[in-house]
């Protein structure tokens, strides 16, 4: 039994106020976000259900749902929020964290999505700079999609949308070190 | 003369190469000397924030220490992604010491952070340092008769902590500008609205149907073209646009141009220096608009008061 006042731990709500800076508590879920959020009807919980997710600590169930992967980070929630959470920093934090725990949702497109941001994370750990054909070229090869965009390619090529070379950093072990050093620090906490 | 660190980005070498080179014409018109920002690397753009902490910071704080070394007490950015990075980047600096100290020791060598060099998008630049009045008075070729539907996007002004520019609801710093160029701005509702974004290449069913909206509104607010000043707005709205129309059934032919291609042109540079070979949606039937004159909502309107008081007669 939970006597009257009783705290009822929470350590998934904790970690994600921590991480984000935010206190989620504070949510009188009003929905606005959800309104606003321009990718909420692709979302399996639409922002306003995270958060009430968050609060009740189904920390599986969160880490479960694509919502947070589908975030765009474009703002609009937060800057009509009428109590001024910072919800694309919760939307990170809980990411971070399940990325932390290595959990994700078994659901291809957001597999697709993480695999799209390894692949250009990587290029910038060789090269220090994007390189957009070789970005998508890339990306279509790791998820088996060969001909995905090939019909933008002639068109592109033609008219020097995508330049042929990739231009590097000139300092690339500084980058590479900088990689590394990152690293170590995501390990630290 | 003003001097200003530029900061390109990966796009403005790559897709965006006709915003680069007219952002160029501009500020030489202008007067303003930009020095390209010596071995710039990615700002990790959504990626790095996405994935990790840490180096969604160290990556635009080495181009912010970079930066120090030049005299130059601004750098302008072209993209929106580059400029939300490593505004964000600054923000954190300059009010977690603790933090900054964390990050820099990724990039230890490169120098320590002083947080002297302000960052700012180039329409934030072309608004604050240079201002309306100053670009019209450099105007030679009057946008006149040209409607435009001006869109920012979501990072130029958006979150608010972190741009501390314009409105995040209904900007007008690039309806300013447009007006200032003899263009006419159309009210135009999804200013700010997103685009999709990264998710161009990743899960491209959520650009056709963002970008398809944002076309939407602008086709209704009688645009004969968008402005943008994101290298990635305008290859959604561009390049996808065949995507978006044979999805949607639509025939939109919206041109989407740079800022600074329309700077560029009422600065008297001639069209093959806007590059209009590299727009997917040719811009010339838009451009075919300068010179018209624009109907008033009053002379529209009159037709129909005509109309109405014969009725009451009969």
């Amino acid at each position: 039994m939970i006597a009257l006042g009783q705290q009822i731990e929470n350590k998934f709500l904790e970690a994600v106020n921590k991480k984000s800076g935010s206190n989620i508590l504070e949510c009188y879920q009003c929905g606005k976000c959800v309104s606003t959020c321009p990718v909420s009807s692709f979302m399996d919980f639409p922002p306003r259900e995270i958060m009430q997710m968050v609060k009740l600590g189904l920390k599986e169930e969160t880490y479960m749902a694509n919502s947070m992967w589908f975030c765009l980070t474009c703002a609009a929630c937060s800057s009509r929020c009428p109590r001024e959470i910072d919800i694309p920093r919760v939307m990170e934090a809980i990411r971070h964290l399940a990325i932390e725990e290595n959990v994700d949702p078994d659901n291809p497109k957001v597999k697709a999505i993480r695999k799209f941001h390894e692949i250009f994370l990587d290029m910038i750990k060789r090269y220090g700079r994007n390189y957009e054909l070789r970005m998508m070229a890339e990306f279509n090869i790791r998820t088996r999609n060969l001909f995905k965009d090939m019909h933008l390619a002639p068109k592109a090529l033609l008219k020097g949308k995508i330049p042929l070379g990739h231009e590097k950093v000139q300092r690339a072990k500084a980058i590479q070190r900088m990689f590394k050093m990152a690293e170590k620090l995501e390990k630290i906490k | 003369m003003t001097k200003l660190t530029y900061f390109p980005g990966c796009s403005a070498h790559g897709t965006s190469e006709e915003f680069d080179s007219t952002l160029k014409l501009v500020m030489k018109t202008l007067g303003v000397e930009m020095e390209e920002l010596p071995d710039w690397n990615c700002c990790g753009a959504t990626s790095a924030h996405v994935m990790t902490e840490n180096l969604a910071l160290a990556l635009p704080l080495r181009n912010l220490v970079l930066a120090e070394r030049l005299p130059n007490k601004t750098m302008g950015i072209a993209c929106a992604s580059c400029y939300s990075r490593m505004k964000t980047t600054k923000v954190e600096m300059d009010s977690h010491p603790e933090l900054a100290k964390k990050i820099n020791s990724t990039i230890v060598e490169e120098g320590e952070y002083k947080g002297v060099v302000d960052v700012k998008s180039m329409l934030q630049f072309f608004y604050e340092d240079i201002g309306p009045e100053a670009i019209a008075e450099k105007v030679v070729y009057p946008l006149k008769g040209l409607k435009v539907a001006c869109y920012y996007g979501c990072l130029l002004t958006r979150p608010k902590s972190v741009t501390q520019f314009d409105s995040p609801e209904y900007p007008i710093s690039m309806d300013r500008i447009m007006e200032a160029l003899g263009a006419k701005p159309t009210a135009f509702d999804f200013k700010t609205e997103c685009c999709g974004a990264s998710f161009s290449i990743s899960d491209t069913e959520i650009v056709l149907s963002l970008s398809g909206t944002i076309l939407e509104m602008a086709r209704e607010s009688g645009a004969h073209a968008i402005v943008v000043a994101c290298p990635l707005c305008q290859s959604n709205l561009d390049m996808r646009q065949p995507d978006i129309d044979k999805k949607a059934g639509t025939k939109y032919n919206i041109p989407v141009l740079y800022i600074t291609q329309l700077m560029a042109l009422a600065f008297g540079y001639p069209l093959k220096d806007l590059k209009p070979a590299k727009h997917i949606i040719p811009i010339e039937p838009a451009l075919a608009h300068i010179g018209e004159e624009i109907e008033t909502p009053e002379e529209k309107k009159k037709p129909r008061k005509v109309v109405e008081a014969e009725s009451e007669v009969e």
